[in-house]
């Protein structure tokens, strides 16, 4: 089958071309930079909403491009069950944008943080997990202002694992230490019930190539690879 | 300050009588009143660079003597061919004036207008670097308060135009006081016909001139003459000058620029920075050979009542003007439209060699066109200081304290302290192209994707050494900088240069900028790179004081890298493995860190530069890399070699055991060999199985290179052979020094 993937452009989306780079020329998919005001669903097999600062994150990050009507559209391939991955600026949207649960709030230092850090896969059931194990812990880089995540159904995401995604140190464990935002629980990415909705605030298209990794892992990419291992069965 | 008169209004204008004189005797009138200010902005030295350039015609022609130049000075930003039909911008400014007294919109908008100068070019902006310098951190709460106000808003406007920052360079010193320093660098990368398309000037009559991007507010009126004269007590009451920054519109202008230059319907292409329209509708009709007539009603405004002198020296930010061939107008409106971005079509090109700007019926400005852009220069007075002799003839006093002692100071000093507060809060590596993660090499490292190929990037220049010594010391900051780039294994491609001194009216100051600017074009012509452009920032003095800051003239340099197996980087790979020394260390504590740290004291003698010893040194450097000989490579700099040494241990918790016997039998004292700052000094990594070869290859060119040491698995630097005592330092109490002094500074 023709997969295609749709990357929205946003005003002042900046991780776009990034991500189109990765699925173009690493995954080898066929992935289009589509303007937000001109996305139409019908179109496209799933959708990335990349990271950047979507409206200069004005008002607060993501609210606007939450309204946007490229949310409309992603919304129906929400609900039919396509795959809706939001990194970092698009994770803000799709917890503004109620496609998540949470909100994402000023970093506990509150200064920018970029670096690269460790995740510890807790859920490897969704749509963009499917090719990691559970307890795998993956290199990847964060690069945000307001990527606390918090929420006061915290008892109800654990329950219906919806957290795909924690921080770690090197060796998988759980510390504050190698909490580099402040998140509840060392929270990095949830997901909705149905699993074919994720929001990560770390950038997997920054990690799918060998030369950019520090450890020269790829582990991004199999975010990637799963989201198109996913779409493949769904169709079969 | 001057007056002037014109119609009843009265003005005050910075201009000298003789200029005022002259520009009644050019147009055989009175100026109008926005004429005046026209001119009041655009003879600042700022714009019209009035008392540099004389010295900048030191500096070689580099598009006549490099064919691979592109653009070079005098253009918005110097561009290179670097082969496989890329074409490479990039340029550095200063934002000084406006960051001292509000060091977050100042630093902001540096940013801002370094990355539209680069867009000028017709080229996406792919990466930001930023040299920095303020007063001394400890217990200075203004200092504190400027530095991270400064990094803020370099963080906060670089990151939300997705334009990595991938360096930089932070200096602490107490002549940075009341004004700091803040340097903006940026690079752009297209393909050559992406260059060609849109140069910064008007050559066709009958195109339309379009001003796109934010509306024209009355913020930053004089902008540019307020950062023409030295700072005083009353500076604070500027602070309406400085310009306010909107990342978000920046990220759109760059997309829309980009994508109506893809058009192939622009043909003129200039941002509005420094002077404004003034500025920008001066250059493009009078570099072009054009005129034009311009309609202010067209023009969009922030606030209503805005006459035509508010908005011909408005400095608002964010905004562009285009000039387009008259059957693409609507091709090019489209795009702005798709992008929602704010525009109008303001006037049309014509071949009168006049600017006219009408308000209504008015014709408020009526100028010959470049009479704004020719500025006629002034001869400045140059003396060499007469404390200099005194700075010159002091002595290292005997050290007060054990050397290990010595080197734990030095190594939490804030000059030479890690720097990851800063690069934290940046986005290096949006782009995907930041190959070297920010401390593990000297420069930054982009890859060029769909290629082989890699930028190489530094900033920098030792202002302590040009404090004592401008010629020399402005030397062994392009030597210091260009190591950074070969010690990643790139080749030096070109050069742009910011140059920060005082008041160019005191024959002292411009001594310094006189011999500084001797001393580039100097060693640029020796070594065979050339100076694509430059910015020079005077005033940098201090009225109430009466202090001047160490002179500070900043390189950026780029160089390439022909494939991803020729990355070199600093850390120490393995255990077993040889330490090289490769150059000569001379006596030469003038202007350390050191003397700066330990001794509170600036003078002594400053190092010395020799270009064809530095030139042997590259050269065999290069043949090393040629072979694969090198495992790991760090430029010595400041602090010495042990801080270079501890450097290339931190990363992989690899050690060194020093045999300093080899330098017993020479003249040096042990603080000499241990601290000297002497410039173009590699500390190299390399297999014992390599050591015959690699010596006969430093006999061959005919340098210094010694095996100081030998890596180890134990977690320390133990030094052996010095005259005095040895001693082992412990690297995780150096890593912990050298981590915490600005988190504990700055956090707590």
């Amino acid at each position: 089958m023709n997969i295609k993937i749709a990357v929205i452009e946003f005003p002042a989306s900046n991780c776009d071309r990034d991500a189109l780079h990765v699925l173009n020329n690493v995954v080898n998919i066929k992935a289009d930079l589509v303007w937000h005001n001109h996305f139409k669903e019908k179109d496209y097999d799933g959708v990335i909403l990349p990271g950047g600062f979507s409206f200069g994150d004005y008002l607060r990050a993501g609210i606007i491009a939450a309204h946007s009507p490229a949310m409309d559209e992603a919304r129906i391939m929400l609900e039919d069950g396509r795959p809706v991955l939001g990194i970092c600026n698009g994770f803000q949207i799709l917890t503004e944008a109620q496609f998540l649960p949470g909100a994402l709030l000023r970093n506990e230092s509150l200064k920018f943080v970029c670096k690269w850090v460790n995740l510890k896969i807790e859920n490897n059931k969704t749509a963009f997990t499917n090719k990691l194990n559970k307890a795998d812990i993956i290199d990847i880089p964060i690069a945000h202002g307001e990527g606390r995540y918090f929420t006061d159904k915290l008892k109800e995401l654990v329950d219906n694992d919806q957290i795909v995604f924690r921080y770690t140190n090197e060796k998988g464990a759980i510390t504050s230490d190698s909490n580099p935002n402040g998140s509840m629980d060392n929270i990095a990415g949830v997901c909705n019930l149905e699993g074919n909705c994720l929001g990560l605030m770390p950038h997997p298209e920054r990690a799918s190539e060998s030369i950019l990794s520090p450890n020269g892992t790829t582990h991004g990419k199999i975010i990637f690879d799963s989201m198109i291992d996913f779409i493949k069965k769904r169709s079969a | 300050m001057p007056k002037v008169n014109t119609s009843g209004d009265e003005l005050d204008v910075n201009l000298t009588d003789d200029e005022i004189e002259r520009i009644k005797d050019e147009l055989n009138r009175d100026p109008s009143i926005t004429e005046w200010g026209m001119f009041d902005v655009m003879l600042s030295e700022h714009c019209s660079y009035k008392s540099s350039r004389p010295k900048l015609k030191l500096f070689e022609d580099a598009e006549k003597n490099y064919d691979y130049v592109l653009a070079g000075p005098g253009q918005d930003a110097g561009v290179i061919d670097i082969g496989d039909n890329y074409a490479l911008a990039f340029r550095i400014e200063s934002h000084n004036h406006p960051s001292a007294i509000e060091p977050y919109h100042g630093a902001a908008t540096g940013i801002g207008g370094i990355i539209r100068d680069i867009l000028c070019m017709g080229v996406r902006p792919i990466a930001l670097l930023d040299p920095l310098r303020f007063g001394t951190l400890t217990d200075n709460p203004h200092s504190q308060w400027l530095f991270k106000y400064v990094v803020k808003g370099i963080a906060d406007y670089g990151n939300c135009t997705g334009i990595p920052t991938i360096g930089g360079e932070v200096e602490f010193d107490k002549s940075f006081e009341s004004n700091c320093l803040v340097n903006v660098a940026c690079i752009g990368l297209g393909t050559i016909e992406d260059f060609k398309h849109a140069p910064s000037r008007a050559y066709n009559p009958r195109d339309y001139i379009i001003l796109m991007g934010g509306s024209t507010g009355r913020d930053g009126i004089h902008g540019v003459t307020f950062a023409s004269r030295t700072l005083t007590d009353m500076s604070e009451a500027d602070r309406p000058a400085v310009q306010i920054g909107d990342p978000f519109t920046k990220k759109m202008i760059i997309e829309a620029t980009l994508e109506a230059i893809k058009t192939g319907h622009v043909r003129g292409l200039k941002d509005l920075g420094g002077g404004g329209l003034s500025c920008a509708l001066s250059e493009l009709t009078g570099d072009g050979g054009t005129g034009a007539s311009v309609d202010m009603g067209k023009i969009f405004i922030r606030e209503p009542g805005m006459n035509s002198f508010e908005v011909m020296l408005s400095e608002s930010q964010e905004r562009m003007a285009f000039i387009v061939k008259p059957e693409g107008l609507e091709d090019v409106l489209n795009v702005f439209r798709k992008f929602e971005m704010a525009h109008a079509v303001i006037g049309r090109t014509d071949d009168t060699q006049v600017l006219k700007v009408y308000d209504g019926d008015n014709l408020v400005v009526n100028l010959p066109a470049t009479a704004l852009s020719d500025a006629p220069t002034i001869p400045r007075k140059e003396k060499r200081p007469d404390f200099l002799d005194d700075l010159l003839a002091q002595k290292t006093p005997e050290p007060s304290k054990k050397l290990d002692e010595i080197i734990y100071d030095l190594i939490a000093s804030e000059n030479i302290c890690s720097k990851e507060w800063v690069y934290r809060q940046y986005d290096h590596e949006v782009g995907v192209r930041s190959v070297l993660k920010c401390g593990d090499g000297d420069s930054g490292i982009l890859r060029i994707i769909g290629t082989n190929k890699f930028i190489s990037s530094s900033v920098g220049t030792n202002s302590k050494h040009c404090f004592l010594d401008p010629y020399n010391g402005s030397k062994g900051g392009m030597i210091e900088i260009c190591g950074n780039v070969i010690a990643n294994g790139a080749r030096p491609k070109a050069m742009v240069n910011c140059c920060n001194f005082g008041n160019p009216e005191a024959p002292e100051s411009f001594w310094y900028f006189a011999e500084s600017v001797k001393g580039m074009a100097d060693f640029c012509r020796e070594m065979k790179i050339p100076i694509v452009g430059g910015n020079v920032s005077f005033y940098n003095e201090d009225e109430v004081t009466k202090t001047a800051i160490k002179p500070t003239p900043v390189i950026m340099i780029v160089g390439i890298i022909e494939g991803e197996e020729n990355i070199i980087t600093l850390p120490f790979k393995d255990v077993g493995s040889d330490v090289l020394l490769i150059g000569e260390t001379k006596p030469e504590l003038g202007g350390s860190e050191y003397h700066s740290v330990i001794y509170d004291m600036e003078g002594g003698t400053p190092p010395n530069v020799n270009e064809k010893e530095i030139k042997l040194i590259w050269d065999f450097i290069f043949e090393l890399y040629e072979n694969n000989l090198v495992k790991s490579n760090h430029d010595v700099n400041k602090g010495g070699i042990i801080i270079t040494i501890a450097e290339m241990c931190f990363k992989n918790k690899i050690g060194v055991k020093l045999d300093l016997n080899t330098f017993k039998e020479g003249g040096l004292k042990d603080d000499e060999l241990i601290f000297s700052e002497s410039v173009g000094r590699f500390v190299m990594e390399t297999s014992k199985s390599d050591y015959d070869k690699i010596m006969d290859l430093g006999g061959k060119y005919k340098i210094s290179v010694k095996k100081i040491g030998t890596t180890i698995m134990e977690p320390e630097i133990q030094i052996n052979g010095l005259k005095t005592s040895n001693f082992t330092l412990n690297l995780k109490q150096m890593k912990h020094l050298y981590d915490s002094t600005i988190p504990n500074l700055m956090d707590k």
